[in-house]
């Protein structure tokens, strides 16, 4: 796989699986443009890293539920990058995934999905939308989502949660429809209880026990490995997909 | 609780980034000591370096104020104090614990997931309801250390603890000095440890937390440094103290004997083995992985570097699940826990002697059939399987496991009888029936401990550590006979 001369944006990547995603991309010698929302100095730390692996790295904030900031940002790596290849929606609001102080059904206020709904439905849509006339123009183009495998089987309940990131697999399905016939391709990759990331670090010890007696491969992901997956749909090699979830659990969900 | 004396890992050449002082001296009435620096990749740990007046003076105030004010507890209260200072390092809030995370790693080399579990398992032993498990479980009557007590033979008893415990610790495992520390608290001694160049810290923390809590014991207790094999300082402390703890390898268990006198009782903590048995009845379909899950724990926990860690799995022939193809779930599961709980950095010399190790034992495949290596060297575990070994043999540690198949167990004991004094733990997944059976066997050979497996390197609170007692073996009873007693009657002063 080599990315040389593509532009990689990967939202919400100075830490955790976009980070991970970010650095896999650089190894095979994408420019990765690295978006953040607060921690400037972790993303130009990812940065620097993705330049140390081969490719090349620019970090830039940038919120992504402001249709403003992400226009502004296309924008700016437009200027910088002169194109965009490939973008990996997978920043997310912020979500503490644990199972013994999660909201149950009836605690969920409206609030609460929407909330969920803009970091995930609200902001790949204004990223979409600002990457698709560049990838029209180019006739080609790669959208890959980050959802979840809790859209499949939701072994924990986090309703807002999940709930919005099915909302995300809707969407990208549609928008695959609509866009395939520029060459654009929209798939999602749904990882399982990723460890150790931040929103995990709290996930308990019995939790992650559960997850693994049930799951073939017998281990929980790392952020690395959801990499390779998204590498895929990023790539040629999958260039006959589109619409599709890619699930990333070891086997959790078949 | 012993394996191999751990290397310290320190990059002396490197600029130090933090500087953090450990041990802790009770009030000596001077607080300016010398220094002995121990650096650990970025970090330095700066240790007080008594002089042997300072130390003098350490020992008389540490036997002076636990005789005043430690003994004058009941064994309820100082279970209390201790029970609260265990909560603080269990709360992953606390500043104690924040700081046990961020430093135990740098300085054990261990991951942060390690250790973090592993205090975690660890400290729930020493809570306030384990606590009270130590003593019931040696004296039955925890009250025997505050008064003297009604006994069944007749008469009336106390437990006396020692004037003055001197416990020279081992740093294979963090946190473990807490286990001698702890129980010497519980029975009112006073209580001076050494600790280890490997893991010089938590003891000291443990001490000031301590302290913190009830500030008038702070002047009950020392943590201090030496250079191990200082003869003179190791006699004069000896000479001074009622009982001497060692932790070591039989090396450093001999040189400290020598330093003891004979007025003065020594407990040593020599090196040990343990071991894995696991039957066919285990062995099915449906219940083989979940074994060689909790069998790969024990192994990785610490790197086998406990004296409760697990050296080789004994596995019975006959199962759905063939001792080979256990081998190899156990092989999958260490591959799997390497992403989660990756092993410690190894020093040059250990990748070196670890490498020549399974170089010598992927030859020794060409001779013997049935026997396999698995993993590669780029793996940072091995798995050895061999068809009913008839050697006992130890493991080179960090992740390096032998699976030996058997048919029935009295096959394989008379080759694990010459290791008697070394035999510790079992962990065994066996039905009732052979698990009693296979108990009695083994007790016979010299086994002192059989556990579940996963559950190896966690022993009870109360647990017979190398079959002795935790509590019992640092006492003297005190007996008032019911002759003393009876005779004292007449000279009531309302006898009729």
């Amino acid at each position: 796989m080599n990315f040389e001369g593509k532009v990689v944006l990967v939202t919400g990547a100075s830490r955790g699986i976009g980070a991970a995603i970010a650095r896999a991309f650089a190894k095979e010698g994408a420019f990765v443009i690295v978006n953040y929302l607060q921690n400037k100095m972790l993303a130009e730390k990812v940065a620097a890293e993705c330049i140390q692996l081969g490719g090349d790295g620019y970090a830039i904030q940038g919120d992504v539920t402001s249709e403003e900031a992400v226009n502004q940002m296309i924008e700016e790596i437009m200027l910088e990058a002169g194109k965009i290849d490939v973008v990996v929606n997978n920043a997310f609001k912020s979500f503490q995934f644990n199972p013994e102080t999660r909201k149950l059904a009836w605690e969920v206020q409206w609030e609460d999905y929407q909330g969920q709904i803009d970091g995930a439905v609200r902001s790949a849509h204004y990223i979409c939308q600002a990457v698709i006339p560049i990838m029209k123009k180019q006739s080609q183009g790669s959208i890959i989502n980050i959802i979840t495998n809790l859209v499949e089987r939701p072994i924990v309940p986090y309703h807002e949660y999940n709930t919005a990131k099915t909302a995300l697999m809707g969407y990208s399905r549609n928008l695959a429809v609509e866009v395939g016939s520029f060459g654009i391709r929209v798939n999602c990759v749904a990882p399982g209880l990723v460890y150790p990331t931040d929103a995990s670090r709290t996930t308990k010890e019995n939790l992650k026990e559960l997850i693994i007696a049930q799951t073939p491969l017998k281990r929980i992901a790392t952020p690395e490995d959801i990499a390779g997956p998204v590498l895929f749909l990023a790539s040629d090699w999958s260039r006959f997909m589109t619409g599709q979830t890619l699930y990333v659990d070891g086997g959790f969900v078949m | 609780m012993l394996a191999s004396g751990r290397r310290v890992y320190s990059i002396g050449e490197r600029n130090s980034k933090m500087r953090i002082t450990a041990g802790y001296i009770p009030n000596i009435g001077e607080t300016k000591f010398d220094k002995k620096i121990l650096k650990f990749q970025d970090l330095e740990v700066e240790l007080p370096l008594l002089t042997l007046e300072q130390m003098q003076r350490v020992i008389d105030t540490v036997k002076r104020e636990s005789a005043e004010i430690l003994k004058s507890l009941s064994v309820s209260t100082v279970v209390d104090i201790i029970g609260y200072v265990t909560e603080q390092f269990l709360d992953r809030s606390s500043s104690y614990r924040q700081q046990a995370e961020k430093l135990l790693p740098i300085v054990t080399g261990y991951d942060e997931e390690v250790i973090r579990l592993g205090l975690t398992s660890f400290l729930k032993t020493f809570r306030k309801h384990e606590l009270q498990r130590f003593l019931v479980e040696d004296l039955g009557n925890p009250l025997l250390l505050d008064h003297f007590q009604p006994r069944a033979k007749g008469g009336f008893s106390k437990a006396i603890g020692p004037e003055l415990i001197t416990h020279v610790w081992a740093g294979n495992v963090p946190a473990l000095p807490i286990w001698s520390f702890v129980s010497g608290l519980l029975v009112k001694a006073g209580n001076i440890g050494k600790v280890s160049s490997s893991e010089p810290l938590f003891a000291g923390w443990f001490a000031k937390a301590l302290a913190e809590a009830e500030p008038s014991l702070a002047n009950c207790f020392a943590v201090v440094w030496w250079k191990g094999g200082d003869e003179k300082r190791e006699k004069m402390i000896f000479e001074k103290s009622n009982l001497v703890i060692g932790y070591g390898n039989n090396e450093t268990l001999k040189a400290l004997k020598k330093q003891v006198p004979i007025t003065t009782r020594f407990l040593p903590f020599g090196h040990k083995v343990s071991f894995g048995i696991i039957s066919k009845s285990a062995l099915d379909a449906h219940k083989a992985w979940r074994i060689a899950h909790q069998a790969a724990l024990d192994v990785i926990r610490y790197d086998q570097q406990g004296c409760y860690s697990p050296h080789l799995f004994y596995v019975q022939k006959g199962g759905k699940v063939s001792p080979v193809e256990f081998a190899r779930l156990i092989a999958g599961e260490l591959e799997n826990f390497e992403k989660r709980y990756p092993r410690r950095k190894l020093s040059m010399e250990e990748s070196v002697a670890l490498a020549s190790w399974r170089q010598k034992e992927e030859m020794s495949t060409f001779t013997e059939t049935g026997k396999e290596v698995l993993g590669t060297s780029t793996h940072q575990w091995t798995v050895v399987f061999e068809e009913e070994e008839k050697v006992f043999t130890a493991s080179p540690l960090n992740r390096v496991i032998r699976v030996i198949s058997f048919e029935k167990l009295e096959d394989i004991l008379p080759y694990i009888k010459p290791y008697r004094s070394f035999l510790q733990t079992i962990g065994m997944a066996a039905t009732p029936k052979e698990l009693f059976h296979w108990a009695e066997l083994l007790a016979n050979v010299g086994v002192t401990r059989i556990t579940a497996l996963g559950k190896m390197t966690s022993p009870e609170a109360g647990w017979h550590h190398d079959g002795r007692f935790n509590l019992l073996d640092l006492i003297q009873m005190v007996d008032i006979e019911s002759s003393a007693i009876v005779d004292s009657e007449q000279f009531a002063p309302y006898v009729d």
